[in-house]
C-alpha cells in the first residue's frame, strides 16, 4: 500500500469533520493526498486517533460525564456495570476475531454488532447507533488496546 | 512491563522454589479426585493435554482433621444498591440459600472480601442483610471494594478486626487483611473518597498502583500467631488476594510476597484460599498451595500473562447468562483427613476447559493499558 492511500485510508477509516479539517489545513484541500506526508499531518493524524481511544476507554470503564458528553448516557448500563468489568484492559473482547458467527447472537456479527449486544444484554441498556462516535469511540480503544493481536477473523 | 513482569516471576521462582522444593506429599492429588474430575468427559485430546494438571476438588491433607467437617465460601458479591442492580443481590440469595441448605451443615462461611461495590453504606448494609440467611459462624475479610470510599470505617463497624485466627478441629485458620496499606494516591491529587474509590474500584485502573499487600505489622502478628502451632499441622490462611505473584497490574499478587513466604516457610502444610481473581485458580509456591475462588458477581478473564502452568483454566463462560462461570465453594474435610475444594459453578455441569475452544485465551490477545484514567485531571 502506497504512503498516499494510507493516508486515504486512516482518513475514511476514522473519517472524522474535525481531522478532516485538520488535513485540509495543512495539505490544502486539493492537494491532500498529492504531496509527500509531512511529520506534521502524522502527528495531527495519531492525535485525532488517540483523542477518540481516549473517548473510548473513558466509556469503557464507566465514566458518565463523558457518556453524557456523547449523548450516551441513558443508553450504555443500567446495572451499574461498566464493559471494562468484564474485560480489564479490553481483553476477551478479541476484535482482531470479527467479523464472525457470533453464537450469543446466532448471527454473522461485526464488533459493533457484538458490542452493541453486550450493552443490551449483560449491561441491560440500550442500543446505541452504529455509526455515532461512541461506538467508533468503543471500536478505536477496543482496537487499540488489542494492538499487536493478529487478526484472527471468523474465530469461535 | 512485560519485561518487568517477567523479572519479577524470575526472581519469585529463584526465591520461592529451589530445586525439588514442593507441598508436603500428604498434599498430593488423589485418585478420587482424578476421576470425578472433568477429564471422565473430556476428549482423548484434552485427556492428553491436560492429564499432568492436578485437578483442585480434592485436596489431601493428612492430620488435618480430628473431626470431619465442612466449611462454605462466598466472595466478591460487588454489590449495588438494590434499586439499581438485582442481578448481584439474586446470585448472594441463591449463594446463602445454598450454603444453608447444606447437608451436613457446614461448621462456619468465610466470606472473602468484596462485598460491596462502591463501599456505600447501603452496599455494605445489603450484604449484612442477605447474608443473614446463613445461620452458621460467619467470619469476614475486607476486599478493596470494600474500604477506600471511608478507609473501613463501615467495614470496621460491622465486622470488627480485618485480620484473625482461630483454631477448629485441628487446623489453624487465619484471616489477612490485604486490602487496607495502598500506597496513598489520592491526598496529593485531592481526591473525594468518591475519586479514591473509583480508582480502586477499577481492575485495570492504572491510578491507585500497587495496593495489595499485607504489611510489616501484620506479618509479624502472622508470624506470633504461628509460632506455638506444630510445623507439621495444617495451616489455611484466607485472603482477599492470592499470596504470590500472578498479574501485579490487576493486583492478582500481594507486592510483599517475599515477606510472606518468609514467614510461612517453616511450615508443612499451609494452603492459601484466596478471592478477588474471580476465576479457577491453582498454584503452588514452594510448600504453599493457593486455591483461587470464584466470585458471585462476574467472572474476569484469565490475566493476559502469568497464569500458573497448575492451573487448570475454568471454562470459557457465557456473557449471556448472568449465572455462568460465577458460583460460591464448599471445602470439605473428610474422615479420612482429605480436604475437597468443590466450585459450584452454576451455570455449568463442567468448571473445567474441555477442549482448547474452551479456553478464554483461545483467541490469542496482546493487549495493553488503558491510558485515559491517567490523564487530565489527575496527569
Amino acid at each position: 500500500m502506497t504512503t498516499h492511500s494510507k493516508i486515504r485510508c486512516s482518513l475514511r477509516r476514522f473519517g472524522l469533520v474535525g481531522g478532516i479539517a485538520i488535513a485540509a489545513v495543512f495539505a490544502g484541500p486539493t492537494s491532500a493526498h498529492k504531496d509527500p506526508v509531512k511529520q506534521e499531518q502524522l502527528k495531527l493524524y495519531q492525535e485525532v486517533f488517540m483523542e477518540e481511544v481516549r473517548k473510548g476507554d473513558l466509556l469503557f470503564h464507566g465514566d458518565q460525564k463523558m457518556a453524557e458528553q456523547l449523548g450516551v448516557a441513558d443508553d450504555l448500563s443500567k446495572t451499574g456495570m461498566a464493559c471494562a468489568m468484564c474485560h480489564p484492559m479490553a481483553s476477551d473482547t478479541h476484535p482482531q476475531s470479527f467479523p464472525k458467527f457470533q453464537a450469543q447472537i446466532a448471527k454473522f456479527a461485526t464488533l459493533r454488532d457484538m458490542i452493541n449486544w453486550c450493552i443490551e444484554k449483560p449491561n441491560q441498556g440500550v442500543k446505541i447507533d452504529p455509526e455515532s462516535e461512541a461506538m467508533k469511540a468503543l471500536e478505536a480503544y477496543i482496537t487499540w488496546s488489542n494492538t499487536g493481536s493478529v487478526l484472527q477473523p471468523g474465530k469461535f | 512491563m512485560s519485561d518487568e513482569l517477567d523479572r519479577i516471576r524470575r526472581e519469585m521462582h529463584s526465591v520461592l522454589q529451589p530445586e525439588g522444593v514442593r507441598p508436603d506429599d500428604s498434599l498430593k492429588i488423589t485418585r478420587r479426585t482424578f476421576i470425578h474430575g472433568s477429564l471422565v468427559f473430556g476428549a482423548a485430546t484434552v485427556g492428553q493435554a491436560f492429564a499432568w494438571w492436578p485437578l483442585l476438588n480434592t485436596l489431601d491433607i493428612a492430620h488435618a482433621a480430628e473431626t470431619p467437617f465442612k466449611f462454605a465460601w462466598i466472595s466478591d458479591t460487588h454489590l449495588y444498591p438494590r434499586s439499581l442492580n438485582t442481578r448481584f443481590v439474586d446470585k448472594v440469595v441463591r449463594a446463602a440459600q445454598e450454603v444453608q441448605a447444606m447437608d451436613p451443615p457446614a461448621d462456619f462461611l468465610i466470606f472473602g472480601g468484596d462485598l460491596a461495590q462502591l463501599g456505600k453504606i447501603e452496599e455494605l448494609e445489603l450484604g449484612v442483610d442477605l447474608l443473614k440467611e446463613i445461620k452458621i459462624p460467619k467470619h469476614y475479610i475486607p476486599g478493596e471494594h470494600d474500604w477506600y470510599l471511608d478507609m473501613g470505617k463501615k467495614w470496621g463497624e460491622l465486622f470488627g478486626q480485618p485480620n484473625w485466627t482461630f483454631d477448629h478441629k485441628g487446623v489453624r485458620f487465619i484471616g489477612l487483611d490485604t486490602v487496607s496499606r495502598g500506597p496513598d494516591y489520592w491526598t496529593a491529587k485531592n481526591m473525594t473518597p468518591e475519586e479514591r474509590m473509583g480508582h480502586m474500584a477499577t481492575l485495570d485502573g492504572t491510578v491507585a498502583g500497587p495496593w495489595a499487600g499485607v504489611g510489616r505489622d501484620q506479618l509479624d502478628w502472622m508470624e506470633k500467631t504461628l509460632a506455638d502451632w506444630d510445623k507439621q499441622r495444617p495451616v489455611v490462611i484466607f485472603s482477599h488476594n492470592p499470596l504470590y505473584e500472578y498479574y501485579p497490574p490487576w493486583n492478582f499478587w500481594v507486592r510483599d510476597w517475599r515477606e510472606v513466604h518468609e514467614v510461612l516457610k517453616p511450615y508443612a502444610k499451609v494452603t492459601n484460599i484466596h478471592g478477588h481473581v474471580h476465576q479457577v485458580l491453582y498454584n503452588e509456591i514452594g510448600t504453599l498451595r493457593s486455591i483461587g475462588m470464584l466470585a458471585t458477581s462476574w467472572p474476569w478473564p484469565y490475566a493476559p500473562e502469568g497464569l500458573p502452568k497448575l492451573t487448570k483454566p475454568m471454562i470459557r463462560v457465557d456473557p449471556g447468562d448472568p449465572y455462568d462461570g460465577v458460583g460460591w465453594s464448599k471445602i470439605d474435610v473428610a474422615a479420612n483427613d482429605q480436604l475437597e475444594t468443590e466450585y459450584i459453578m452454576w451455570g455449568r455441569k463442567e468448571v473445567f476447559v474441555q477442549s482448547p475452544e474452551d479456553h478464554d485465551k483461545h483467541v490469542s490477545e496482546v493487549i495493553r493499558p488503558r491510558i485515559a484514567d491517567n490523564m487530565w485531571p489527575y496527569r
